[in-house]
């Protein structure tokens, strides 16, 4: 034999209790008893989403998988596939469906294997500019179902039944607001009394360091494009707007082919397919404002007007886009639509917690190994996707918090690790789902620095219509400064508590209700660094500059290194002696730190 | 009047076809990630070394696409080598002169370099 195979084992939930881990034990004294423990690894996977033929055993190479595995058929297996070479026709199932795509390139990755990928299930095997990739592996086939045997009634009901809900942070039931949607405007509607609607792409993708949206765009614009056909086919719209960021050319450029290409082999435009339903999509570009990522403020922009929001009800469902009742999902949601309409809601609904189904994209970044994108199904523990995915903290350095949800969202400590990702779960532990973002953070780092971070972030983007946003976010800042240089008083941990919780309750829309999570969720969790700012005037992690101290000690040779480094001349000494630093001069710009070749210098 | 379901299964059968005729059965395909993150880290320039050796370098029975983002941005660029009846060899953090060793190596001769492989 001379290939070598990767057995995979599914370590999905559904298939641990179908006993895998005894399939594994006989799989590896089969392999010892062939010796072949060198030439077939075994590689343990998350869900593959096929619970009820599990427990699940997936051979590479060839892609070949069985079902209904029993320890009983492992000794066949190992010998027709393995030794032999043949895959057994009398366990292997064929699949076909749209999720997962990415398993047979990238699955026996350790990285990749925990994962499971609906959303984002061509981004990295396809290319997204050629529009017969996409064809290739079922493209527009979930768009062909609808119209050849769907009412958009059962469209609906087949997105309420897959319980998706919404992927850029708030969580609201899809299926709900595509019913909404599509009977706004109908004769019993008080509100709207034109027949016109409208259908929303939100690309307008703003949380510091995440890139879900992005890359879902570069790597598969059809899914999108697919996904609003659809949405417009339920709700009866004819034409649908992708608002975009103008700081994304790629994805915009991606997706203006990807439009052009659908128009051409007849799938977007006059008679759909040869059907007499006609959609539309144009794309919006939006200049960079976060506060446009709000459904209100996005559709005020596309109007022409300033980007703000306005307070809701009446819901864009009802009254939207130039006041007509408008669907707008999120990237992420619309990406997950062709998969619920070929795979099944009821297959969707299968996957996750209880109450939150399918899976979510993450942007992993920070202190992690691994930084990257992922998508897990939900119910994953945060331990799951920042050590088994992640990688854990590079230079065995310690975790300190987990901060999820981007400057809307909290930072979680250690003992939320086992938190299972779910939007109920997230806010119950002082954080949200958010759109995705996820950044790990170490010893290294302030927690009093991270909130005053995000809070700086969020305080530059309140667009100023009301009051407790524009100010309240502003004094909530001038506070955490304070404290960060060290002229903090105890009351002022409690003035932050009493004006975020006034912000959140009082403000128009998510970005003001939302954007004192970080420094609340660091009170919460951290407060005693909080206290050490205050009352010991010090910085643990060594980050708040104004704060710290350098000191030069004994081990100081007097090689002048650091005199000569300083530039405001606050070290003195002769050279071969030992050196001092004037505080009063020192600026702490570390400097001499960097410079200093004998470990001479210590930060306080 | 065609149904939209068949209209799709004949343009997906197009699609293939087109695809196929572009090379895709040849032994052996490589992908270049060529997504923003992807093209920061360099992945334009690994790509102009894959192209080169196919257009010029006498590289054969070698399809080449481009890809969007698998997701391992501290590794990137990455290249796929996808091998029928092989499993598939996925290579990170690759630049131009690494891109021509797995012309030389890899594609030409067969041999994995087992050091750039993600796992």
């Amino acid at each position: 034999m001379s290939k070598e195979y990767i057995i995979t084992i599914c370590d999905g939930t559904g298939c641990i209790q179908k006993s895998n881990a005894a399939i594994r034990k006989a799989l590896e004294q089969q392999l010892k008893d062939h010796n072949l423990t060198n030439d077939v690894r075994v590689n343990l996977s998350g869900c593959l989403g096929m619970c009820d033929k599990g427990p699940i055993v997936v051979i590479n190479p060839g892609y070949t998988i069985y079902g209904n595995v029993t320890t009983n058929d492992i000794p066949e297996i190992v010998e027709e596939h393995i030794v032999k070479g043949k895959p057994l026709a009398r366990l292997a199932i064929q699949e076909d469906h749209l999720y997962n795509r990415f398993f047979r390139i990238f699955g026996d990755a350790k990285f990749f294997g925990k994962q499971m990928r609906i959303a984002l299930r061509n981004c990295g095997i396809i290319d997204p500019e050629n529009i017969d990739d996409y064809l290739s592996l079922r493209g527009y086939e979930a768009l062909a179902k609808v119209l050849t045997d769907m009412t958009p009634k059962q469209v609906i009901e087949e997105v309420k039944l897959s319980g998706l809900r919404g992927r850029g942070g708030a969580g609201f039931p899809t299926g709900v607001k595509w019913q909404v949607t599509a009977r706004a405007g109908s004769p019993n509607s008080p509100r709207s009394t034109s027949d016109e609607k409208y259908v929303i792409c939100n690309a307008d993708e703003g949380d510091p360091g995440a890139f879900m949206d992005r890359s879902a765009i570069e790597g598969d614009p059809h899914t999108v494009l697919e996904g609003m056909i659809i949405g417009g086919y339920a709700i009866g719209a004819k034409q649908g707007i992708v608002y975009i960021r103008a700081e994304y050319p790629l994805a915009v450029r991606r997706l203006e082919k990807a439009i052009s290409d659908a128009r051409e082999h007849g799938l977007l435009g006059k008679n759909i397919l040869g059907s007499d339903f006609s959609f539309d999509i144009d794309i919006r570009l939006g200049a960079g404002a976060f506060v446009c990522g709000e459904e209100t403020a996005l559709i005020r922009s596309i109007e022409g007007g300033r980007g703000m929001p306005r307070p809701r009800p009446p819901y864009p469902s009802v009254e939207g886009l130039f006041g007509k009742p408008t669907l707008i999902n999120n990237v992420e949601t619309w990406a997950n639509i062709p998969v619920i309409i070929l795979d099944s809601g009821k297959w969707f609904s299968t996957i996750g917690t209880e109450r939150s189904k399918g899976t979510k994209v993450f942007a992993l970044a920070g202190k992690v190994v691994n930084t990257g994108l992922i998508e897990v199904p939900m119910g994953t523990t945060l331990r799951e996707i920042i050590y088994d995915i992640g990688g854990g903290i590079p230079d065995n350095k310690e975790f300190k918090a987990v901060q999820t949800g981007g400057p809307s969202g909290g930072c979680l400590p250690a003992k939320y690790l086992d938190t299972p990702v779910d939007y109920e779960s997230l806010a119950k532990a002082g954080s949200i789902m958010g759109s995705g973002g996820m950044i790990v953070i170490d010893q290294d780092s302030c927690m009093v620095d991270i909130a005053r971070y995000f809070l700086e972030f969020t305080q530059n983007e309140s667009c100023g219509k009301c009051t407790p946003c524009r100010e309240g976010t502003k004094r909530m800042l001038d506070i955490l400064i304070k404290i960060a240089e060290g002229k903090g008083e105890m009351y002022d941990i409690e003035n932050l508590e009493r004006l975020g919780n006034m912000i959140k309750k009082a403000s128009l829309c998510g970005l003001g209700q939302s954007a004192p999570n970080p420094v609340l969720s660091t009170i919460l969790n951290f407060r005693e660094e909080y206290e050490e700012h205050v009352k010991d005037k010090k910085c643990r992690a060594g980050v708040c500059k104004k704060l710290l101290t350098y000191e030069i000690t004994d081990k100081c040779v007097g090689c002048d290194a650091c005199k000569k480094a300083c530039p405001v001349v606050a070290i003195t000494g002769t050279t071969k002696a030992k050196h001092v630093i004037d505080q009063n001069k020192c600026i702490k710009c570390g400097a001499c730190f960097s410079k200093c070749k004998f470990n001479a210098i210590i930060k306080k | 009047m065609a149904k939209p379901t068949d209209i799709i299964k004949k343009k997906r059968a197009e699609a293939v076809s087109r695809i196929i005729g572009k090379g895709y059965l040849s032994s052996k395909r490589v992908y270049v990630g060529m997504a923003t993150c992807e093209i920061a880290a360099g992945s334009k320039e690994v790509m102009e070394v894959f192209k080169n050796a196919v257009t010029k370098g006498g590289l054969t029975d070698v399809y080449l696409s481009q890809k969007g983002c698998a997701g391992r941005c501290n590794l990137e660029p990455t290249v796929e080598v996808i091998e029928v009846g092989k499993n598939p060899v996925r290579y990170g953090r690759i630049n131009p002169e690494k891109a021509q060793q797995i012309i030389d190596k890899h594609l030409k001769k067969g041999e994995v370099i087992k050091e750039w492989v993600i796992d």
